[in-house]
C-alpha cells in the first residue's frame, strides 16, 4: 500500500509536471511567423485611470495586435514578485513589463529581457540619464517610458528664497522651529526609500556606493562619510523629526501636505495633492532643487523602463508597442493626463504643458544632474545593505564611521556573491 | 459429548462465514476509503508535496546571475548555518525564539483568565464570548495595518498615554508593538480552546472539594489545571508552531526593520528580494527542521504526559 501511495505520488507529480509545461507552451496561442500578435502589458496599479485610454488608442491603429492591460498591485515591491515569478517559470505571460529602473540591469543579466534596438528608443530626444538606466552592458534592454527625480518641496509663504545648500538649509530651520513645525522630512524608514535618500546625501557630496562598472566597492571614503554625517546631524539636531526614521513616501508627503513640515524631499507626484482643494499648504508652497554641500544636491534618478519578455511570443508587435509608449502623442498624455514626467527632454519646455505643471523646467533641471541609482545585477541584496547601515546610523546605534566600514564589507559581499 | 461436537461442527462454519463475510466487507470498506481519500492525496502531492520537494531540490543548487544553476551540495546550508550568512540567520532564529516565547507565555496567561472568566455563569456570557473572539476573525494582515496606524509617531498609542515614542523605529519599542499585537489577536484563540477544556470538567468534582473544604486557589490548582493541562498544552503548541513561522505581523510593521527580521521574512527576502531561490531553499527547510524539532520536543518533554493521562483515564474508567 505504502510503496503503492509512493508510486502514486511520483507518477502524480510527474503529471503535475508535465501539466505545468504544457500551459506555458500554450499561452502564446496563434503565434505567427513575423512575432506580430496580441500582447499583453502590465504596469503597476494605475492611479489615474487614464491608461485604458491610452492603451485604446494603440488598440485602434492595430486592431489584430490588440494589447491587454493587466495591473498589478500598487507596491513596487508585488509588481517586481509578479514579474519574477513569471520570468523563472518562463511563461511569458506578460510581453511588456512596467519595470523600475532599477531591475532592468538586474532583468537583463538572468536573459530575462529581449534586447531593443537603440535609435528606436535611446534617441537623442531621449533623457540621457533615462537612456543609461535602460542600457546593461552597451545593449538596451528597456524603452525608457517616464522619469522621476526627487524635488525639494518648501513653504513658500514661510521661506522665501529655497536653500541650495545644506548650511541653508540648517539655518532656515529656526524659521520651523519658531512655527512649532519639523524643518525637513524625507523618507527615512528601512526599506528603497532610505537607499534612494543616503544616495542623494551621499553622491551630492562626492561620494559613491560602488564603481561605476558594479565590481567594486567606493563607498569607504571622506565624501560618503560627509554626506552620511549631514543626515545623521539633521536627525541629531531634531531638524529632521525622529518620527521620519517610520516615514515611507506617503507618511513624508502627509506631513508636508498638513502643514506638519516645512521642507519635504520627495517625487513630483505630490504636486497634485498639495494643490489640491483641502491641502493646508494649498498656493503656499514651492519646488526646487535639493540642496547639496555647495550648491543644489544630485538627485536620485527614478523612473520606469518599458521591458520585452524574452519569453514572449509576439516580440515584434511588444517591441513597436514600447517605441508607441515613447512617441511623442503617448508622453504628452502621460504628461497632460497622468501628471508623470516624460522622457522625451522637448516636452518640458512645451507651454502648452508647463502651464498645467509649473514644475517642469526645475524638474528638467533636476532631472539633468540627476545620477541613476546603483546599476547592478545584485542591486537588491546592495539596497538592502545600505538600507540596514545607513538606518543603523541614523538611528545612532553606530557611529558614521562604524557604518560607512561596515557598509562597506556588507556592498563587498553583497556583489561578489556567485 | 458427540451432541456438543456436532454442536460445535455445525457452528463452527457458520461462524467463519460470518468471520470471512466480516472480513470481506472490511476490506470492501478499505478499498472504498482509499478511493475517497485519492483525490485529497492528489490535491496533497501537487500542491505541497511538488514544492517542498522541488524547494529542498533547488537548495542544493548555487544562484548564480547570468548561467544555469550549479550542484553545490549542501553549500547553502553551511553558509547559513556558519558561512558568510550565519551572522543574518542565527540573528533572525534569536529573533523568531524571541518573539515565540514572550507571546506564548503572555497569551497562556492573558487566555487562561478569560476562558476562567467566561466559563462563569453570568448574564451576557454568550454575547462576550462572541466579541472576545473578534481579535482573532480579523486577518492578521488587516489586523497588523491596524496597529500600524495605532503605533504611528502621531498615532492613537501616543494620543492615549501622551508620549512620544516612535514604535516602528527603534528596537525595543519594535518588538513590544509585535508583541503587543500579537498577544491582543491570539489570545482569544487560546481562551477559546482552554475554555472548552474547562466545561467537561463536571461541576460535581468542584462541589466535592468545596464540601471537603478546598478553598479557591486550591481548586483552582489541583482541579482546574490538571484537568485543563491537555487542552492547555494544544493550545500552546499550537501557537508555538504559529510564532515559529510567524511572518506578516513583524513583515507590515517593520518590514523587518529594527532587528525584527523572523526566519520567514528572511526566507521571502532571500527567496524572491534577492532572487537567491537556492538559498532561500536551504533556509525554508533549515526553518522546517528548527520549527519540526522544537514541536517534537514539546511534544515528548510535555505532550507525552497528556496523552497518557487522557489514556490512563480511559482505561480506569472502564475498570
Amino acid at each position: 500500500m505504502r510503496r503503492r501511495l509512493t508510486r502514486l505520488g511520483m507518477g502524480l507529480a510527474a503529471v503535475a509536471a508535465a501539466a505545468t509545461t504544457l500551459t506555458a507552451c500554450g499561452t502564446g496561442g496563434g503565434t505567427t511567423g513575423n512575432g506580430t500578435g496580441p500582447i499583453t502589458f502590465a504596469s503597476g496599479k494605475d492611479l489615474t485611470g487614464a491608461m485604458p485610454q491610452l492603451l485604446a488608442e494603440w488598440n485602434k491603429l492595430h486592431p489584430d495586435q490588440k494589447v491587454t492591460f493587466i495591473e498589478l498591485s500598487a507596491s513596487p515591491d508585488d509588481q517586481r514578485n509578479s514579474f519574477v515569478q513569471d520570468l523563472q517559470a518562463r511563461s511569458g505571460k506578460y510581453d511588456v513589463m512596467w519595470d523600475d529602473v532599477v531591475w532592468t540591469s538586474e532583468f537583463a543579466a538572468h536573459g530575462w529581457l529581449e534586447p531593443l534596438d537603440k535609435a528606436q528608443v535611446g534617441g537623442p530626444d531621449v533623457l540621457p540619464a533615462a537612456v543609461d538606466t535602460a542600457t546593461y552592458q552597451g545593449k538596451m534592454y528597456g524603452a525608457p517610458f517616464m522619469t522621476n527625480s526627487a524635488l525639494l518641496y518648501y513653504r513658500s509663504d514661510l521661506v522665501p528664497k529655497p536653500p541650495t545648500t545644506w548650511a541653508e538649509l540648517q539655518a532656515d530651520c529656526a524659521i520651523a522651529k519658531a512655527h512649532d513645525m519639523a524643518c525637513y522630512v524625507g523618507q527615512f524608514a528601512q526599506y528603497e526609500g532610505l537607499t534612494v535618500n543616503a544616495a542623494e546625501a551621499i553622491t551630492s557630496a562626492g561620494g559613491s556606493f560602488l564603481s561605476p562598472d558594479g565590481s567594486k566597492v567606493t563607498v569607504d571614503s571622506p565624501q560618503a562619510r560627509a554626506g552620511l554625517q549631514h543626515l545623521v546631524d539633521m536627525f541629531r539636531s531634531g531638524n529632521i523629526p525622529a518620527a521620519a526614521l517610520t516615514y515611507q513616501e506617503q507618511e513624508s508627503a502627509n506631513a508636508f501636505v498638513t502643514g506638519k513640515a516645512m521642507f519635504l524631499a520627495n517625487w513630483p507626484y505630490v504636486y497634485t495633492a498639495a494643490s489640491a482643494a483641502g491641502s493646508a499648504v494649498q498656493g503656499k508652497f514651492g519646488m526646487a532643487q535639493l540642496p547639496g554641500p555647495n550648491g543644489p544636491g544630485i538627485a536620485s534618478l527614478g523612473g520606469i523602463d518599458l521591458g520585452v519578455s524574452a519569453f514572449s511570443k509576439h516580440k515584434q508587435t511588444a517591441k513597436d508597442f514600447v517605441a508607441w509608449m515613447q512617441s511623442e502623442s503617448s508622453q504628452r498624455v502621460l504628461v497632460k493626463v497622468m501628471n508623470q514626467a516624460s522622457v522625451l527632454t522637448k516636452l518640458y519646455t512645451d507651454p502648452d504643458l508647463t502651464k498645467a505643471s509649473p514644475y517642469l523646467p526645475t524638474l528638467q533641471k533636476a532631472e539633468l544632474t540627476a545620477v541613476p541609482r546603483l546599476k547592478t545585477p545584485n542591486y537588491n541584496a546592495v539596497s538592502l545593505a545600505i538600507q540596514k547601515n545607513v538606518y543603523a546610523a541614523l538611528q545612532g546605534k553606530v557611529s558614521v564611521d562604524g557604518a560607512v566600514k561596515q557598509l562597506a564589507a556588507d556592498l563587498q559581499q553583497a556583489i561578489s556573491a556567485a | 459429548m458427540s451432541v456438543r461436537t456436532g454442536d460445535s461442527r455445525a457452528f463452527v462454519p457458520r461462524a467463519s462465514t460470518r468471520r470471512e463475510r466480516a472480513s470481506g466487507r472490511k476490506e470492501n470498506d478499505g478499498r472504498f476509503a482509499f478511493w475517497l481519500v485519492v483525490p485529497a492525496i492528489l490535491v496533497l502531492t501537487v500542491v505541497i508535496g511538488y514544492p517542498v520537494i522541488a524547494a529542498l531540490v533547488r537548495s542544493l543548487f548555487s544562484d548564480p546571475i547570468a548561467s544555469a544553476p550549479r550542484f553545490i551540495g549542501l553549500d547553502n546550508y553551511f553558509s547559513a548555518l556558519w558561512g558568510v550568512n550565519s551572522g543574518k540567520f542565527w540573528d533572525s532564529v534569536g529573533v523568531t525564539y524571541f518573539f515565540a516565547a514572550v507571546t506564548i507565555v503572555l497569551e497562556t496567561a492573558i487566555g487562561l483568565g478569560m476562558a476562567l472568566v467566561m466559563n462563569q455563569a453570568f448574564r451576557g456570557r454568550g454575547l462576550l464570548r462572541g466579541v472576545v473572539l473578534v481579535p482573532w476573525a480579523v486577518p492578521t494582515a488587516v489586523a497588523a495595518v491596524l496597529w500600524k496606524w495605532s503605533f504611528d509617531p502621531v498615532g492613537i498609542i501616543n494620543a492615549l498615554t501622551g508620549s512620544h515614542v516612535v514604535w516602528t523605529g527603534s528596537d525595543w519599542p519594535s518588538k513590544a508593538a509585535i508583541v503587543i499585537a500579537d498577544t491582543w489577536k491570539t489570545s482569544p484563540f487560546i481562551a477559546l480552546l482552554i475554555l472548552a477544556g474547562l466545561q467537561i470538567i463536571p461541576g460535581e468534582v468542584y462541589e466535592a472539594a468545596k464540601i471537603d473544604g478546598a478553598g479557591a486557589f486550591q481548586r483552582f490548582r489541583l482541579i482546574t489545571l490538571p484537568l485543563v493541562r491537555p487542552a492547555l498544552l494544544v493550545a500552546i503548541l499550537f501557537r508555538l508552531l504559529d510564532t515559529l513561522r510567524m511572518y506578516d505581523l513583524p513583515a507590515i510593521l517593520t518590514h523587518g526593520a529594527n532587528d525584527t527580521t523572523t526566519l520567514s521574512i528572511l526566507v521571502v527576502q532571500a527567496t524572491l528580494n534577492e532572487l537567491k531561490p537556492g538559498f532561500g531553499g536551504a533556509l525554508s527547510t533549515l526553518t522546517f527542521l528548527l520549527i519540526f524539532v522544537t514541536a517534537y520536543a514539546f511534544v515528548r518533554l510535555l505532550g507525552v504526559n497528556a496523552v497518557e493521562a487522557q489514556i490512563g483515564g480511559g482505561r480506569g474508567g472502564k475498570r
